[in-house]
């Protein structure tokens, strides 16, 4: 070897440990040009031969998708194929132009074995050929082994372009499977704090009715009268708790995709009707006015679950009701028809929440309570809970900051029941 | 149910903890028991011009806090006590009240923070938290 050596060892090429590894030299490159003359009549009976054995194998025959016009199409293109066997010049090209081959066949999804076999039929029918061609053995002898040497550097090229579109697959499903992992380790982390999060807040009130429960057997209030307020606390705190777990399992159903919506037709009017008084009496004994100024409207029927609106609307009273400590909660309607909903407010003149934080007040346990303004929380799931629902009936759900500028305004939509409707309901 | 209260000046205790009801069953126990008299605050300004002037005999205090301040910031109760310890003209014992999920973390709360002595929630027996801080005042 004349060549320079590199100064840095280069990795050898695929098709260069090949040729390597089958002795395909330069002399062998010289007696295949020399070849091609003599087997290039032969090429249309391969291409036949090689077609003859197809309709046998359905596994085969299946990736023929295009009917007998690809068939005499792929003919030529195997003649062309067998032509560059022998143009002598054996370099990258060469194996690059056999990869993208192999490739073409992967991409059909064709079993690796009937190329395999397909390259046994070309080369017996090629060697049978030489000994038309070459009837004296000693002649034959050395062009016989470069032909065979060429068809096998062929399998090989072709063997493994299976190998690297394989190599390639699995890469992509590996990060594929990280991915996923980092996805699950994500979903994890945000279940153990929910869960460190759901159990300090059980224990929150549990705690307080063993201690005032304890309390009071140990004989320690002063009066009845002090007995009495202890004991509400120890029942507000039982209230709380029962409030929480109601919360924990209807969010764990929401989640679980357990919960089944009815969803039908429902007058806005009957719904704010029934649940309107329910926060009345917390309204007022905080001297809070609760003002429903849809009254004068014509609602229209809007599409949802009943019991879940219900739950919504109450859900986001009881928290304007509990974070306004003086003035009033006001709830509003406004029908959208051209986008086919309507919308419900409900304005507060409480404490407010800042602008950054108003989406999270919808995540799971984020409070906005300067904690215990009475000692007792909601479970912070309230209005989770209510976005999760307002969804599963197709509306949406936000805050913003109050009209005059203090207190905020909760909202959802639902579709209206003329826009709703699945097909089969509509009115002919 | 009456418990007669000791002769005397009562002690001054201040309860700082961010649950009502959590601070109201200590300020019971404690008042109850006799001899103590509690405030219940979150207020830091307020806590240290009390601590500044002597008049604190004793402060309870719940490592997270919610609404204490100081400085335009937010203090929890490490950091509350390590100002109080230096606010204080005379030995200001305080009794730092942990939750129970962070037992493992308790030793350095205590050092961290200069307290005297640390209190496991949940507290269901008053007689407990007495004698605690008793012993914290002896
Ligand atoms: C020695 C084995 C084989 C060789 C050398 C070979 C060669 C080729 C070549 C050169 C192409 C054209 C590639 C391109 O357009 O990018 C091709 C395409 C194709 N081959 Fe093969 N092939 C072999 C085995 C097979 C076998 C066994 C089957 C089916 C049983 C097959 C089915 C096809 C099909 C369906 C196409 C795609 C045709 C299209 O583009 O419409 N091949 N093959």
């Amino acid at each position: 070897m004349s060549a320079p050596v590199p100064s840095q060892p280069r990795e050898e090429t695929f098709i260069e440990e090949m040729k390597r590894y089958l002795h395909l030299g330069e002399n062998d490159a010289i007696l295949l040009k020399r070849l091609l003359p003599r087997l290039e009549k032969h090429l249309p009976e391969m291409a036949e031969r090689f077609y003859a054995q197809i309709p046998h194998h359905p596994g085969a025959s299946r990736v023929f998708t295009g009917g007998q016009a690809q068939v005499v199409r792929l003919k030529s293109t195997l003649q062309a194929w067998g032509r560059g066997l022998f143009n002598g010049v054996y370099d990258e090209h060469y194996a690059d132009d056999r990869f993208q081959i192999g490739f073409r066949h992967v991409r059909i999804a064709l079993d690796q074995k009937y190329v395999i076999s397909a390259m046994g039929v070309v080369r017996s029918f090629l060697q049978e050929k030489m000994f038309d061609e070459f009837p004296n053995r000693k002649e034959r002898l050395a062009y016989s082994q470069a032909l065979s040497k060429i068809l096998d550097l062929d399998l090989n090229l072709m063997c493994d372009s299976y190998f690297r579109a394989t190599m390639a697959h699995l890469q992509t499903l590996n990060q594929e499977l990280a991915q996923a992992g980092l996805q699950l380790a994500e979903a994890n982390a945000i279940k153990d704090e929910f869960l460190a999060q759901v159990s300090h807040d059980l224990r929150t009130p549990l705690n307080s009715i063993l201690s005032f429960t304890k309390l009071v057997l140990d004989g320690l209030c002063i009066s009845p009268e002090e007995e009495k307020e202890v004991l509400r606390d120890v029942f507000s705190s039982g209230q709380l708790l029962l409030r929480l777990v109601n919360d924990l399992l209807d969010i764990s159903s929401i989640e679980a995709g357990k919960l089944a919506l009815q969803l039908e037709e429902l007058d806005p009017r009957a719904v704010l009707d029934s649940t309107l008084p329910l926060v009345a009496v917390q309204a007022a004994s905080r001297n809070l006015r609760l003002v429903d100024e849809t009254l004068e409207q014509q609602l229209p029927l809007v599409r949802g679950d009943e019991i879940r609106f219900r739950q919504v609307l109450l859900n986001l009273l009881s928290n304007a009701v509990k974070f306004t400590p003086s003035g009033g909660v006001a709830i509003r309607a406004t029908v959208d028809h051209a986008q086919g909903f309507l919308r419900i407010e409900i304005e507060d003149t409480g404490i407010g929440i800042p602008a950054d934080k108003r989406d999270s007040v919808f995540e799971k346990f984020v409070r906005h309570d300067p904690a215990a303004l009475s000692g007792i929380t909601g479970s912070g799931l309230g209005l989770a809970i209510a976005k999760r629902l307002v969804e599963m009936m197709h509306g949406k759900i936000g805050l913003e900051g109050g009209s005059k500028g203090n207190g905020s305004i909760a909202w959802f939509t639902l579709p209206l029941a003329s826009h709703a409707q699945p097909p089969e309901a509509r009115p002919a | 149910m009456n418990q007669p209260a000791p002769q005397g000046r009562k002690q001054r205790i201040i309860i700082v903890e961010d649950n009502a009801l959590v601070a109201k069953f200590f300020q019971m126990a404690l008042e109850r028991a006799g001899g103590f008299s509690c405030l219940i605050t979150e207020d830091v300004p307020g806590i240290l011009r009390e601590v500044a002037a002597g008049e604190v005999d004793l402060v309870l205090l719940d490592v997270s806090l919610t609404n204490a301040e100081w400085d335009g910031r937010n203090v929890n109760g490490v950091e509350l006590c390590r100002l109080l310890k230096e606010k204080s003209p005379r030995r200001l014992p305080v009794l730092l009240a942990t939750a129970h999920a962070m037992s493992g973390d308790r030793e350095r709360l205590l050092e961290s923070s200069g307290a005297d002595g640390y209190l496991e929630k949940p507290v269901y027996e008053s007689a407990q938290l007495v004698a605690k801080v008793r012993e914290l005042m002896a």
